[in-house]
């Protein structure tokens, strides 16, 4: 694996390491923020003001239950219709990405804004707050370590999807895993799994601190103190 | 249901003997003498009677009851129940022969009521009917429907109803000795009230070893037949009965954890039939004025009460102001007194009487009769009677 | 768009399939719970280990599981362990973070109540910590089989003989065959949602005494997000 990875071949070209990397990210950070932009408004929503509660988590759960091979499947021959070239590569992909990140962003956003003090928000709307300002000013700095958790769940399901989507024409780190296979070589197979696993690690340990940081000293006290529950 | 001839186990006598615990490094590698939680205990518990562990947070009082069942084990010195040293027992063994009520109740939440409350017996190994039988005589005991409650589970109960399944639970397997931390210290004042004076009530008839812990003084000395009032370290600074340690506090400590009001305190512990009541000169109504008059005027209290044939309070007559011709008629009397029961504590005589801002109190028997006046004197008198701090208590 | 007479045909190979999904899933969850169980339970007398292992397991659960069956691949071949080996690990993973956690969620006040009742250990535990550890044990297997059966679908890249209803969806993929997609891809979703409902059920049943509210495991409380389904 070692010489796998040392080879400079292997970090040249259309098959090189760089442009794997790269395509990997581009497509987890694409699918995440296309994931994000529809869930998190959606889910601090429906955490503010408890409306289509139970509809929205039952469609995450069912969303979080569907496996990713199948997504991908189902979806090919639907973007393969409108685009032969990248619909048969990138799309599918992509879109199952975005249809899987979406459930554990949404559900956490809401349970984030949900789970802040019913009490806090009513003394806020009595000291003259306007909801808007109740939801940015007061739920979402006390939801946002919840809601940080939403993401890098997202994440890692994101980075585990991207791999998977090898098996269905996409580059990414994932074809190293099915090309070496394919071909048996062990170099390449191991040198995938490092660079996935590398990968996978850094992004949820990214996210891990990203949380970490985002939660205000004050929450920070009271989780350890027990009062609070850490996400 | 037909009597189930329970032999009531009469309580045991409990006893520390020197008892300590002590946290951290052994005593020999301390470099200072801290104090452990409990230092050097010994205290003597008769049997069947409660005896309240009182004391600020931190003092011990809570180490000292966890090392009777041994939940806490003692770092030095011994614990007898009964006589028998309680480390010689096994310890699932004595727990079994302990009653045990918490603060939290520790209601088992995925089992019934009535599967809670036979949960000892059911470690004895009785058998299934015999424990059915137990468990809804003691919600019955406890004040709590069995036909209602026994299917229920923890969760669908309030607070009260809790802590009542909690003390039946204890009772089950009809242990000599109960343990109770904090038992009523969960649950609002009101309940808290109605759960003591229902406990005493039960106590009377089971005449069970008790100790109770708590942090409430007003609590130690409703329920405590003794108590001991703990320090810092597990010391006890005073043990007695409720009367002496409200009357002869042993030092500024005592005096100080029972409260400035001590006095009425004490009024508190007493009834108007236990004391000495002033007799009341009456006059019937009927009767001739002057007989009525030289008799009221023989008396040092300004006042003769009037009543009636059967010895009922009517009214106060100014006894020089009663003419001296014709009979005493109900017309010539004065407003009343609060009339006062004998099952009345002092404190709340004396309180009727300052709401109706008179000195003297009128007590009257359950028919009505007058049996006697109370007076602020005759309180007053009574708390500066020097009790007798008694040797065996 | 779906040739139904294709799908008429290959009923026979679809319940097989089906059953092949089933069993697989199953193995990885009946040998993950036992493992799981066994090292929960030393984890309860060597609270120390918990750490490690929840590390590790933490780790694991990142990983894609792509990487973790090529790397099988190179060692055990194509054979049922690299199916089985990454499917019980991941079951593993959960699993033993969620049995903890639901011993760990019997309140202190029962515990303490038991003990002064005279109860032993082995009778606290079998009387009283494991029935309350059922809810959050349930969660987790939930989210183990709903993971696993996602995770089935990928044992199909090790060949034929594997993949359960995953195999259609490689195959409809490879043949450029919408219709075999579909009858790979939406059974196993249907199954895996069903498998999911199944489970809330099951723990609803099992927690009479609990109010309704407590079931409500919707954000995986205190358990790795969300189920692995890739």
């Amino acid at each position: 694996m070692i010489d796998w990875l040392l080879d400079p071949v292997h970090w040249s070209g259309p098959d090189g390491i760089p442009i794997r990397l790269f395509e990997q990210l581009a497509i987890s950070g694409a699918s995440l923020l296309l994931a994000a932009l529809v869930a998190l408004p959606v889910g601090l929503w429906i955490g503010h003001t408890g409306r289509a509660a139970t509809l929205a988590i039952n469609i995450a759960n069912i969303g979080r239950a569907i496996p990713s091979l199948a997504a991908i499947g189902i979806i090919a021959p639907i973007t393969q219709a409108f685009d032969p070239e990248l619909g048969f590569k990138v799309y599918p992909t992509l879109f199952a990405m975005i249809i899987l990140a979406i459930p554990p962003i949404l559900v956490n956003a809401y349970a984030g804004v949900s789970g802040v003090d019913r009490e806090l928000v009513e003394a806020a709307r009595g000291m003259g707050f306007q909801e808007r300002q109740i939801l940015l000013r007061i739920e979402i700095p006390i939801a946002l370590p919840v809601i940080a958790a939403g993401l890098r769940s997202a994440t890692v399901q994101v980075v585990a999807t991207a791999t998977l989507g090898a098996l269905f024409g996409f580059g990414g780190l994932g074809r190293y895993l099915v090309d070496g296979v394919a071909q048996n070589d062990d170099g390449q197979i191991f040198g995938g799994v490092f660079l996935v696993a590398a990968l996978a690690l850094l992004a949820e340990g990214g996210f891990a601190l990203l949380q970490r940081v985002l939660t205000s000293p004050g929450l920070r006290l009271a989780q350890s103190s027990g009062q609070q529950p850490a996400a | 249901m037909t009597g189930m001839a329970t032999e009531r186990a009469p309580g045991a006598t409990v006893e520390f003997d020197h008892v300590s615990k002590v946290y951290g490094p052994a005593p020999a590698k301390r470099r200072t003498a801290s104090p452990g939680a409990v230092n050097d205990l010994s205290l003597a518990i008769p049997a069947g009677k409660i005896c309240v562990l009182v004391g600020p947070s931190g003092c011990g009082k809570t180490t000292t009851l966890k090392m009777v069942n041994r939940l806490i084990e003692p770092t030095s010195g011994r614990i007898l129940l009964g006589g028998i040293d309680a480390a010689s027992r096994g310890v699932t063994e004595l727990r079994r022969g302990i009653g045990y009520v918490i603060q939290q109740t520790g209601l088992f939440p995925h089992q019934t009521i009535v599967e809670n409350v036979g949960t000892v017996p059911r470690l004895l190994g009785w058998p299934a009917a015999r424990i059915k039988e137990r468990s809804e005589e003691l919600l019955g005991l406890v004040g709590l429907d069995a036909a209602k409650y026994a299917g229920r589970f923890p969760s669908q109960l309030s607070g009260g109803e809790r802590q009542r399944v909690g003390v039946a639970r204890a009772l089950a397997a009809d242990p000599p000795i109960m343990l109770m931390d904090e038992p009523f210290g969960a649950v609002d004042p009101i309940v808290r009230e109605r759960l003591q004076d229902e406990f005493l009530r039960l106590q009377s008839d089971l005449a069970k070893t008790i100790l109770f812990v708590t942090h409430d003084i007003d609590e130690a000395i409703k329920m405590g037949d003794l108590v001991a009032v703990f320090q810092q370290g597990g010391r006890v600074a005073q043990f007695g009965t409720p009367t002496e340690l409200l009357a002869s506090p042993a030092s500024d400590f005592v005096a100080r954890f029972v409260g400035a009001d001590r006095g009425l305190k004490r009024l508190s512990l007493s009834r108007l039939r236990d004391i000495e009541l002033r007799p009341a000169v009456t006059g019937r109504i009927g009767e001739p004025a002057a007989e009525a008059r030289r008799r009221a005027l023989a008396d040092p209290l300004p006042y003769l009460l009037l009543v009636d044939g059967q010895d009922r309070p009517v009214g106060w007559l100014r006894d020089v102001e009663i003419e001296g011709d014709g009979v005493l008629t109900e017309a010539m009397a004065i407003p009343m007194s609060p009339l006062l029961s004998p099952e009345m504590t002092l404190k709340d005589a004396l309180s009727m009487m300052l709401d109706a801002d008179v000195h003297t109190g009128i007590v009257v028997d359950r028919a009505g009769r007058v049996t006697g006046l109370v007076t602020t004197d005759i309180l007053g008198e009574f708390l500066r009677e020097p009790i007798e701090v008694s040797a065996e208590p | 768009m779906i040739d139904w007479g294709w799908v008429g045909d290959h009923l026979g190979a679809m319940l097989g399939r089906t059953v092949q999904h089933l069993e697989l899933a199953a193995i990885a969850l009946a040998v993950g719970f036992a493992i799981s169980f066994g090292l929960a339970l030393i984890v309860t007398s060597y609270r120390w280990i918990y750490p490690l292992i929840s590390g590790i397991a933490g780790i694991l659960y990142t990983i894609p599981s792509l990487a973790v069956f090529a790397a099988l691949v190179s060692i055990t071949g194509l054979s049922i362990y690299t199916a089985e080996i990454p499917l019980i690990a991941y079951t593993l993973v959960i699993l033993v973070r969620s049995i903890v956690a639901g011993f760990d969620s019997v309140p202190g006040d029962v515990l303490e109540a038991a003990d002064g009742m005279g109860y032993d250990r082995r009778e606290r535990f079998q009387r009283i910590v494991l029935p309350l550890s059922v809810p959050l044990i349930v969660a987790g297997l939930r989210l183990a089989s709903v993971s696993s059966i996602g995770l089935v679908t990928i044992t199909a890249t090790l060949g034929a003989s594997f993949g359960g209803l995953g195999f259609f969806i490689f195959e409809g993929y490879h043949r450029e065959f919408p219709t075999e997609i579909l009858v790979g891809a939406v059974p196993s979703i249907v199954l895996a949602i069903l498998v999911d409902i199944a489970f809330v059920r099951i723990q609803r049943r099992l927690t009479p005494w609990a109010p309704e509210q407590a079931v409500r495991r919707d954000t995986w409380e205190g358990l790795p997000s969300g189920p692995r389904a890739g």
